[in-house]
């Protein structure tokens, strides 16, 4: 079983509350039925005819389909209908609950019924596919697709996507991170020393205290120790107490200094290592995942793992240190003060971490409202004009008011709670306290055991350091909680594989001529729905491929598989007869250029632009290709010229000047395969007249795939293919399509000069 | 300016459940088999009604079921129960936050269930009362009236509801 399918068990298991898989029993009863012909798709129908939770299931394979329903007794209630029986398909989708019904002939009662929450929904979408295609007369072979990953990916992906799931097991998450502090062994070493000395030290100074008060003060003062003695065993104990400062505050900077840098290197060593490996993530990943949550785990994650690292760690050992060092002393000093003293120490611990947990829950129901808060600023702030033009400026000031107070009053909650609770908790240590006076002054009188006025005093200098290490143990399990949720998002990225990989030693093409081949290919994004279906093609060096037909077709697909953003599901591609899977893919992609509806120009200068694919191009060169992209003339007018910072995403140029910069970019770069994606069709007449020019420039003796919705710009195409429903339908010259009567392209072309 | 709503007339539709399981809306000479689509599931959702066929396309318009014969509208009724239906919670036995999601147990009137959502989607408010809480896959979990819950409910609700 692959690591996938174990984690997609695993989700469906712990958090769905189903069958990880159809039960055995069941499906050996559905393949005795089909004589031992195979389930090759399932799903679990959750909901029954009363909307009540159930579980009976779908299962699909060659020739039949299986409706299997429990009985009351437990067991199975199985249909079997003929997959042939099947004439039509209907789905109604409706909040929470959809109905797929399995029609057979017209008029007669339908063959299945099923009713199912959006759970289930896209396993159930594999089933419908599959036999959509049967009614459209494709016939889909499932002979290599495996049941149980299909059915486990499709309920448990909704999750998987959400969320960063590495190791159920804490302990091995941080484990792993401070696997991480191995490179910084010495420093790392040094510095918990240097805690360790910091706590042991400060354990002295009321042990000192209360040995000179019992030892020399009290003696000195009855006679029994002459003064000299008393004069030279008290400074000894001051130039101690001195020495133990001198120790412990170079120590303090020790231990600061060092452990801050280690923390700032491991977050530097996971930040190089989660960016490296993201650049090398193919784009299936990218479209999982939200661009912010990307940002995030190498920005404010990486930035808590040093907090946890540099300070967390240590914190938390030395705290539990100090108190396991604290409760020793005293319990040696005086057994029964000792008790008075560590016995609420469990007590206050626990009491914190109620604490934190009451703080967490105010936080939850204030970042709610908080949300609500901002949710009002990202909506009028970009949409200020609307607001203008609708005069709504005192509505929405009266919005935000309403919101404002109300996250106002949540804050103000939450600060009554710690303001009410910390003053409480020390009013515990102070009782503490008293209660040691009452245990103590009894014995200091001469009654019970007998007690010492210094050991007295040790215990109440004791008494003062117990309220940090209790607070930093309080927070502990939300300490490493934090921790361990940055670590298992930035392990997760560190952990996903890169699905496009370099076979051993790869092919590198030189020169490439781009001749590039489509032998049946078939592709699909997640294995049964086909985008592509047996496309195949020969493109010629030097031809220009215009690429048309309805959104959604695969035209898209295309060009991501020319560029091997993903690898075919099926059939081959070739470019100038090698397999594109047996190319170095670094130097395969050189030879790609690419010009995007909404080109993408990085926050920099217009010259670092151009210059991206070839950063050391002379300027000449540089210029030259701005002028072939007609790009040259707008580029001077700036005031900072080739100089000038175009902003975050070229914001401060117009799209038709951000899309002529991306064309120079693709000159200067020379690729021998060009992909023009819409290149043309968000910007006004003129600038795209100037654009084509630019493009009929850049296109000459390159291969090119150029997709267009305006049929105009494709006129002078080598060829066009109609792409429709994963198919290559039609392909020829302009004139030969139009040529082509009830053809697909001309009636495209039709439509568009009505529009006209 | 008054707007007029493009409907069509629903004195000549009629609704009949038929033996293949499908809703079907008839109107004059044209039959279809219908999906019902609330135009307001909130705010209104026993009126405007949309009668959508096999291509997504509205057949009919609903403006109020009131206007439609009596075994029309039971048959409507039938079809509003299924496109309307989401889980009504009666109990929330555990809300835990873990790394990206918060994870819920509740009782719900169909039966027990548990599901996840993210930690930034917060339950919403709705116009005419109660919460509703979508799920990672898309489910909807409906909870009328969060202040007539037992004691445990509303405790483990409280950050979650005004």
């Amino acid at each position: 079983m692959s690591t996938q399918q174990h984690l997609d068990d695993h989700i469906i298991a712990r958090y769905t509350a189903q069958p990880t898989r159809l039960p055995a029993e069941l499906r050996r009863q559905i393949e005795h039925a089909w004589q031992g012909a195979p389930v090759q798709l399932y799903a679990l129908a959750d909901l029954d005819q009363g909307l009540r939770l159930t579980e009976a299931w779908l299962a699909l394979g060659p020739r039949h389909v299986a409706v299997a329903k429990r009985t009351d007794d437990g067991a199975w209630d199985l249909r079997i209908i003929d997959r042939a029986q099947i004439q039509a398909i209907r789905e109604a989708p409706g909040l929470s609950a959809n109905t797929l019904t399995l029609l057979g002939a017209p008029g007669e009662p339908a063959l299945a019924l099923l009713r199912y929450t959006h759970r289930q929904r896209r396993a159930f979408e594999n089933i419908r596919f599959v036999l959509e295609e049967q009614l459209a007369g494709h016939i889909r072979h499932l002979a290599d697709v495996d049941a149980d990953r299909l059915y486990a990916e499709s309920v448990a992906r909704p999750i998987r996507d959400a969320q960063a799931l590495v190791s159920g097991r804490q302990t091995a998450v941080i484990r792993r991170l401070l696997g991480y502090l191995k490179p910084y062994r010495r420093q790392l070493t040094l510095g918990m020393a240097a805690a360790t000395v910091i706590t042991l030290v400060s354990l002295v100074p009321p042990y000192l205290a209360g040995h000179l008060i019992d030892r020399v003060v009290r003696p000195a003062q009855a006679g029994a120790l002459s003064l000299a003695r008393a004069a030279t065993i008290a400074w000894l104990a001051v130039a101690a107490m001195a020495l133990v400062y001198l120790v412990r505050q170079p120590a303090v900077h020790i231990r600061l200094r060092l452990m801050s840098i280690i923390g700032e290197w491991v977050a530097r060593d996971l930040r190089a290592e989660l960016y490296e490996h993201i650049q090398r993530l193919s784009l299936a990943f990218f479209s999982r995942k939200r661009t912010g949550s990307l940002i995030t785990r190498v920005s404010a994650d990486t930035d808590r793992l040093w907090d946890f690292l540099a300070f967390g760690v240590v914190d938390v050992s030395l705290s539990l240190v100090m108190l396991v060092g604290l409760g020793t002393v005293l319990l040696t000093l005086d057994w029964r003060l000792g008790l008075v003293m560590t016995l609420p120490v469990p007590v206050f611990c626990w009491l914190i971490y109620r604490h934190s947990e009451e703080i967490t829950r105010l936080f939850i129901r204030a970042w709610r409202k908080w949300s609500r808060v901002t949710d009002v600023l990202s909506d009028t702030i970009p949409g200020i004009r609307v607001v203008k033009a609708f005069n709504q400026e005192q509505r929405e000031i009266g919005r935000f008011a309403e919101r404002n107070e109300d996250v106002t009053a949540e804050f103000n909650r939450i600060h009554a709670s710690w303001t009410k609770f910390w003053p409480l908790l020390m009013l515990g240590v102070h009782a503490m306290t008293v209660a040691v006076w009452v245990f103590a002054v009894p014995r200091l009188l001469g009654h019970g055991a007998q007690l010492p006025v210094g050991t007295f005093v040790s215990f109440l200098l004791y008494t003062t350091m117990f309220s940090a290490p209790i607070e930093v143990i309080g927070q502990m399990a939300r300490t490493i909680n934090r921790a361990t949720t940055s670590a298992h998002r930035v392990f997760e990225v560190l952990d996903t594989e890169p699905e496009i990989r370099d076979v051993p030693e790869p092919i590198r093409l030189e020169p490439v001529h781009g001749r590039v081949t489509f032998e049946h290919v078939t592709f699909g994004y997640d294995g049964v729905r086909q985008v592509l279906r047996g496309v195949s093609f020969d493109a010629a060096p030097g031809e220009l491929i215009g690429l048309v037909g309805p959104s959604g077709g695969g035209k898209t697909t295309i060009v991501n598989l020319i560029a091997r953003f993903y690898d075919v599901s099926g059939g081959t591609i070739r470019v100038d007869g090698i397999d594109i899977r047996r190319l170095d893919t670094g130097h395969y992609r050189r030879q790609i250029g690419m010009v995007l509806q909404d080109p993408y120009l990085f926050h920099g200068t217009v010259l670092e632009n151009i210059r991206y694919g070839l950063p050391e191009a002379p300027l000449s060169q540089v210029v030259a290709a701005a002028q072939a992209a007609n790009a040259h003339d707008f580029i001077t007018k700036l005031q900072h010229g080739y100089d000038t910072v175009v902003g975050e995403r070229g914001h401060t140029l117009s799209g038709g000047e951000r899309q002529r910069v991306s064309i120079a970019r693709a000159i200067l770069h020379d690729p021998r395969i060009l992909i023009l994606d819409e290149a043309t069709s968000s910007v006004d007449t003129e600038t795209e007249r100037e654009i084509q020019q630019a493009l009929e420039r850049l296109v000459a003796g390159r291969t090119v795939f150029a997709i267009a919705h305006r049929l105009s710009t494709l006129r002078k195409a080598s060829r066009l293919f109609v792409i429709e429903d994963g198919r290559l339908v039609e392909h020829g010259t302009h004139a030969e399509l139009l040529a082509t009567p009830d053809g697909k392209y001309r009636h495209l072309y039709e439509l568009q000069l009505q529009l006209q | 300016m008054t707007l007029a709503l493009a409907t069509h007339a629903t004195r000549t539709l009629t609704l009949e459940w038929r033996a293949d399981g499908s809703l079907w809306a008839v109107r004059g000479e044209v039959e279809r088999p219908v999906s019902v689509r609330r135009c307001f599931p909130w705010t209104e959702p026993t009126r405007h009604l949309s009668l959508r066929d096999a291509d997504e396309e509205e057949f009919a318009f609903v403006r109020d079921p009131a206007d439609l014969d009596a075994r029309s509208r039971a048959a409507l009724e039938m079809a509003l129960a299924v496109a309307g239906f989401v889980f009504e919670v009666t109990r929330v036995l555990e809300i835990d936050e873990e790394v990206e999601i918060r994870h819920w147990r509740v009782e719900t009137r169909q039966g027990p269930r548990t599901f996840q959502t993210r930690l930034d989607d917060w339950p919403r408010g709705l116009p005419q009362g109660g919460l509703l809480i979508r799920d990672l896959a898309g489910d909807l979990y409906h909870l009328s009236r969060p202040e007539a819950l037992d004691r445990s409910s509303r405790d483990l609700l409280w950050a979650f509801v005004d």
